[in-house]
């Protein structure tokens, strides 16, 4: 039945049509010849295209194999194989004063060491030498001593020199030796890394320029997408506002950060840390004596603690660095003393307090040249059961409000040299004083590398 | 609320095997090829945009918090990061990302670096010791890179090499292609002289044979002086070029100064991937670049 049905049908179609193909069996002849000839010419046009294909992957593979094997032996990226990298930073200047720079001193605060003015005329600035390196597996270490004169004299202090776990893990970091105090935002810096010649009056009168710290540190950055990172450091509680020798813990100090982007242009950090300390003897060696025949400084014992906050905004033009960039920088600290000051056998019940901050905007307008302003205040509130000791101490003043405003513009050759100019109008004391800075500060070596 | 806590707990766990590497990437470049070749086996970040200069990165709080959770840094090296990588390494209190860990990628370790100063000297600008960093602008050192690449993810995360392998053969294929396909378009710039910006297209000339005759930024990260230019100005009147190039994240005003000065073409090419709006992937950023280089060469 089927293959009957079929059949019919076929004949069925066909039956009209063959007795066309039947006329023109020749012309299907030629066509057929036709599409053959175009068939054939195509594949060979393939056939070509395919060769040319061919021999640019074998003239590829042998570029790729021509091009250099990856050296598997070139793992080490130390910055110079088994050598630690050493930079050194200068700095020199020339610095003029409306005021007597002797006459200098900040209302409410007992300056220490580096906290007076720099040498009037010129001067050959604090000179640092950094060595830094992978110790082991392990750890890192770094020392920088700074050389500088100090009336006629060369010193060589240790500004820091410490070792820190090389990635403990789980965000943890170790620091053990001499290190900045992670107080605020500034302390942690080289002075060669701040946006002006001095530090801010709240600096100088707290710490005479920086607070370091001789003991440990523990940092740990938690596992969040914002950074929030929490440390603790404990020390041995003699630098300055601390003092005396303490066998255990002299000081402490315990700080939160945290911060981000916003979009891609602007980034932000915030922190609080808060340092406390028992100074035994602290010596206000910046006192001036009342009774010319005591040589002794006053003495401070008691409690002390100080607290700060620290905001930092930077913005750069598509997050471009290199080309323009602005930062807005803040800080307040509070001092908190709470004791008593002697000179000889004087003596009297003390409770101060010192408090102060900055404001600074620098706007760099391309690669080569910065512009800033700062603005910064310091006040105190002494309470002594005798006053005369506060003068003895050199804390008499208290009641003025210390200012200043500064204005810098820098050049910069290159990443490694500046140029700076700065002016200061400062009211620190009763005589008010227009000082300009002139500094260059170069950097020779390893490649540093700068934090946030 | 205990107990809603405890029923929480497996699906932090659930999350976390979602993602099996978590790359921090320095550049672009090496985010895509780390996407390319991980797939969705890893989470990529990338640390810098196309729009900005990879040598001076803040080491940014929102770095650091990345570069805390990081598995593995993909990096140029050769000195290229220098400025900012190792503070971020060092604050991360990150162990896997430590130099010589098995975390720590750079890519030019596993390319051959050409234009190694022979004197190392800042006179000279701010020279690389280890050569030209800049190797994503040829993409044969990007399948170099990849194949290392795809080792360490396999050295990473043993359990997925089979799949990484399959990513790279695929990869591969698929790149050479590419290459062939570049390498036919950009015939017709062999032998084309050009001057460029900031010396960084070494590997992209000596792969399609661009003749470069000269460097407007003198030292490396030192902007040009008017002398500087003018020397340039008076080379060029000897050995004429076609076409100036800058990259995106580069002003291109001493690239402005010569096209004002001798009528010379200038392009600006996309450098890495976001350079421009057109390169979006490792693929559309070779495409664009010859395209305009072809462009400027009509």
């Amino acid at each position: 039945m089927k293959p009957l049905k079929l059949t019919l049908l076929i004949a069925a179609v066909l039956a009209p049509a063959s007795p066309v193909f039947a006329d023109d069996l020749s012309d299907l002849k030629a066509e057929i010849t036709q599409m053959r000839a175009d068939y054939e010419q195509r594949i060979n046009q393939l056939e070509q295209r395919l060769a040319v294909n061919e021999s640019s992957t074998t003239e590829l593979n042998d570029t790729i194999k021509n091009a250099p094997p990856a050296p598997i032996a070139k793992i080490s990226t130390s910055k110079n194989s088994f050598n630690p990298a050493i930079s050194m930073v200068l700095n020199g200047g020339f610095n003029q004063y409306q005021n007597n720079p002797e006459d200098y001193a900040l209302d409410g605060f007992a300056l220490q060491g580096e906290g007076e003015l720099g040498k009037e005329g010129f001067s050959l600035g604090e000179s640092e030498l950094t060595v830094s390196a992978n110790i082991d597996q392990a750890l890192y270490g770094q020392a920088t001593i700074a050389i500088h004169e100090h009336e006629g004299e060369t010193e060589v202090e240790i500004e820091e020199a410490f070792i820190e776990s090389l990635g403990l893990g789980n965000g943890l970091t170790a620091r053990a030796g001499r290190f900045f105090a992670p107080i605020g935002y500034l302390n942690q810096r080289h002075v060669h890394a701040w946006n002006f010649a001095d530090a801010p009056l709240i600096y100088r009168g707290l710490f005479g320029n920086q607070l370091s710290t001789d003991g440990l540190k523990l940092a740990y950055v938690l596992p969040t997408d914002q950074l929030f990172e929490v440390g603790a450091t404990v020390g041995a509680g003699d630098s300055y506002p601390g003092g005396g020798d303490h066998s255990g813990i002299g000081d402490w100090l315990i700080y939160a950060k945290t911060g981000g982007d916003i979009g891609i242009e602007s980034s932000w950090q915030a922190s609080m840390s808060h340092w406390q300390s028992n100074p035994e003897d602290r010596e206000y060696s910046g006192g001036h004596s009342h009774d010319a025949e005591s040589a002794t400084s006053a003495l401070f014992n008691g409690d002390t603690d100080i607290s700060n906050v620290s905001l930092v905004y930077k913005w750069a033009k598509n997050g471009n660095f290199r080309q323009q960039n602005f930062s807005l920088i803040g800080e307040y600290f509070l001092l908190n003393d709470d004791g008593a000051i002697t000179h000889g056998d004087e003596f009297a019940n003390y409770d101060g307090k010192q408090y102060g901050g900055y404001v600074e905007g620098i706007y760099q307008f391309n690669p080569q040249w910065r512009s800033g302003l700062r603005y910064d205040w310091v006040g105190s509130d002494h309470k002594a059961s005798d006053s005369e000791l506060l003068a003895d101490a050199g804390l008499d003043g208290q009641y003025s409000n210390p200012q200043r405003s500064s204005v810098m513009v820098e050049y910069l050759p290159s990443e490694f040299s500046r140029i700076r100019a700065q002016v200061n109008y400062d009211q620190s004391y009763s005589d008010d004083d227009l000082q300009l800075l002139l500094q260059y500060t170069v950097s020779l070596g390893a490649h540093g590398a700068h934090s946030y | 609320m205990m107990k809603k806590l405890i029923a929480l707990l497996p699906l932090l766990f659930v999350h976390t095997a979602l993602a099996d590497i978590n790359i921090f990437a320095c550049e672009p470049e090496w985010a895509s090829l780390s996407e390319e070749l991980g797939g969705e086996h890893v989470t990529v970040f990338s640390a810098t945009t196309g729009l900005q200069d990879p040598h001076y990165i803040q080491a940014r709080p929102s770095l650091i918090a990345k570069a805390r959770r990081a598995d593995l840094l993909v990096c140029t090296g050769a000195e290229l990061e220098t400025g900012w990588l190792p503070l971020l390494q060092q604050k991360s209190g990150n162990a896997a990302i430590q130099s010589g860990a098995p975390g720590y990628f750079m890519a030019t370790n596993f390319v051959r670096l050409s234009e190694v100063p022979t004197v190392l000297d800042r006179s000279q600008g701010d020279v690389h010791a280890a050569g030209n960093p800049h190797i994503q602008t040829s993409p044969v050192n990007i399948l170099n890179v990849a194949q290392a690449l795809t080792k360490r993810l396999q050295a990473l995360d043993g359990a997925n090499a089979a799949l990484y392998e399959q990513r790279w053969q695929d990869f591969n294929q698929r790149w050479q292609l590419a290459i062939n396909k570049w390498q036919q378009q950009a015939a017709p710039l062999k032998g084309v002289s050009v001057v460029v910006q900031h010396n960084s297209w070494g590997y992209l000339f000596d792969w399609l044979g661009l003749n470069k005759v000269a460097v407007l930024e003198v030292k490396a990260g030192v902007p040009p002086t008017v002398d500087d230019l003018n020397t340039v100005l008076n080379k060029l009147k000897v050995t004429p070029a076609n076409i100036v190039i800058h990259a995106a994240y580069q002003p291109p005003r001493a690239t402005d100064w010569l096209v004002d000065k001798t009528g010379i073409t200038k392009v600006t090419l996309p450098f890495t991937i976001g350079g421009n709006d057109e390169s979006t992937n490792l693929f559309t950023l070779f495409d664009d670049t010859i395209q305009r280089l072809l462009d400027a060469n009509k």
